[in-house]
């Protein structure tokens, strides 16, 4: 095979990996963008006993809740494992933890959403709430996030940390002087992506954190909340009703430009972290 | 003066501070390591004078390298007693960071932090020092280390721009302005030019005048033109010590003889 035919070819297998994702975009641009308006995204949400009449921002805003609280909860904790697995970790115990996140990435996402129903919903009498919901997604993106961070420091030149360490920095001085200054754009890169990955999350929310309607503005942590996601999933088996679909595709263009944005300003980070 | 003068006049002051003075900067005795179950060290004691040059050579895996971080506590699990100006490095003022703080160790590759020169060197000082550190302390340290004269018109250039020669003595400026009471340098001169190399050496001799000065090679002759205490290891074992001149003149040990004429020991 000379290799205007081994490029030919790559080029065939690469062609669907392009084409279908872009295929699948463009169609819900096409379907979603002419049933957008104003009104639907930001249009009062009062008096909607069923999700297909009401606006789109209590389902944005309880999104974005559930994303940034999830976040919250677990940023803290992945870059803490990442400098324990780093610092002070033996060698068996970075194996364990290693194995143990790999092994939690690969869980399917509503198994994570079962646990949380029987766990936190019925036996913590926790209820459906946004806290739950956190908790889980919170849970989910863990792995990925303290994976992420422990790369992040994995990549930092050994020499750098062992110089820091001849000249008599303690840990927190090298964390903060060497580490965070190296280390930030991978950081926030994986955490972008985490954000991205806790709102395309619909099985776990859909068990734990949210209803159909009803709910503009969550009262407190212990109340539910809508979500995009579960909007689209609910609107979705109204295949009868036209005005539901629509909102669905609209729904489902709102959701991907959130996720399309925190995706590009990973990737303008990671150029970052290049340069 | 010129970099052989320097190296005549380092030579001379060194010799003469070890006659002089029998006191000991650092004690070694019976250091053993093990390293994932292998032996790394065995029973290795030595000890340093309070001045001057001395030169740990040995074959590539003779556990020179991990000796030094040893000395300066980036291994601890080692066994033995060492002490450090009279004081047992366990328990050490402060602790391990105080005690690295004053014994400089200058790794094989330079490795410099992404800021300006200027940073690089005042970077182990606390956040107060730092501060308040002087443009002529930071002078006298680049003077120390052969650098002055090739930086000191952009002290606020990036230091990843520099030679790999010069970052070198940068690394030694930067562990000179802690102001420490020992150098210990692990191959510092590996994989430099000739001209970077001649550099470094005869600013090593300078600090060695007032300071010890533990420099692990593998080049015998970089150990002849260094002079000073040698201390020979092969497998761990420290094989053979005493005075370079003897050293090389009259090996005592069939292991160190073969060392010199060949550049290999087979001692396991």
């Amino acid at each position: 095979m000379n290799e205007r035919h081994a490029k030919t070819l790559t080029m065939m297998l690469a062609l669907p990996a392009l084409l279908l994702p872009a295929v699948c975009l463009l169609y819900i641009l096409f379907k979603g963008i002419p049933a957008l308006d104003w009104a639907m995204l930001f249009g009062s949400a009062q008096g909607a006993s069923f999700g297909s009449v009401t606006a789109l921002w209590p389902q944005i805003t309880g999104s974005l809740l559930l994303m940034l609280g999830a976040c919250v909860l677990a940023a803290p904790v992945a870059f803490g494992g990442a400098l324990f697995y780093a610092l002070a970790a033996s060698h068996r115990q970075q194996k364990v933890l290693l194995g143990m996140m790999h092994l939690l990435v690969g869980i399917p996402p509503i198994v994570y959403g079962l646990c949380g129903l029987i766990v936190l919903v019925h036996l913590l009498h926790w209820g459906i709430s946004l806290l739950t919901g956190m908790v889980i997604l919170a849970v989910i993106i863990l792995p990925m996030l303290l994976l992420n961070s422990v790369n992040a420091i994995n990549r930092i030149a050994v020499g750098r940390t062992e110089a820091a360490h001849a000249l008599g920095l303690s840990n927190g001085e090298i964390i903060r002087r060497v580490w965070l200054p190296a280390a930030w754009p991978a950081l926030l890169t994986g955490l972008l992506l985490g954000m991205a990955r806790a709102l395309s999350e619909t099985a776990p929310v859909l068990f734990t954190a949210t209803v159909f309607s009803g709910v503009a503005w969550p009262d407190s942590v212990f109340s539910p909340v809508t979500s995009l996601q579960t909007h689209i999933f609910y609107l979705a088996q109204e295949g009868a009703n036209a005005q539901a679909v629509d909102i669905a595709w609209a729904s489902a263009v709102v959701l991907v430009l959130l996720v399309t944005v925190l995706s590009f300003s990973a990737s303008a980070l990671r150029k970052i972290r290049v340069h | 003066m010129n970099i052989q003068k320097k190296i005549d006049v380092g030579l001379t002051i060194q010799q003469s501070a070890i006659k002089a003075d029998q006191a000991h900067s650092l004690k070694l005795s019976g250091l053993s390591l093990e390293l994932g179950g292998t032996p790394i060290l065995r029973d290795i004691s030595f000890a340093l004078p309070v001045h001057g040059m001395n030169i740990l050579i040995g074959p590539s895996g003779a556990g020179k390298s991990t000796l030094l971080r040893c000395l300066n506590l980036l291994h601890q699990s080692w066994q033995g007693d060492l002490h450090i100006m009279d004081k047992d490095v366990r328990t050490w003022p402060d602790g391990a960071d105080a005690l690295r703080r004053a014994v400089g160790l200058i790794a094989q590759k330079p490795s410099l932090f992404p800021c300006s020169i200027a940073q690089n060197v005042v970077f182990g000082l606390g956040r107060k020092a730092r501060k308040q550190v002087s443009d002529e302390h930071i002078e006298q340290v680049l003077r120390q280390a052969a650098l002055w004269g090739e930086v000191k018109d952009r002290l606020h250039d990036k230091a990843l721009t520099l030679s790999v020669g010069q970052q070198q003595r940068l690394c030694i400026a930067r562990a000179l302005a802690l102001a420490p009471k020992m150098l210990l340098l692990d191959e510092p001169t590996a994989s430099l030019d000739p001209r970077s190399k001649q550099c470094i050496e005869a600013s090593l001799l300078e600090l060695a005048a007032t300071m010890p000065v533990l420099c692990v090679t593998h080049d015998i002759e970089q150990a002849k033109r260094l002079g000073g205490q040698i201390i020979f290891m092969c497998d761990g074992h420290l094989i053979e010590s005493g005075d370079s001149v003897d050293f090389f003149a009259r090996p005592e040990r069939i292991e160190s003889r073969e060392f010199l004429r060949w550049s290999v020991c087979d001692c396991s």
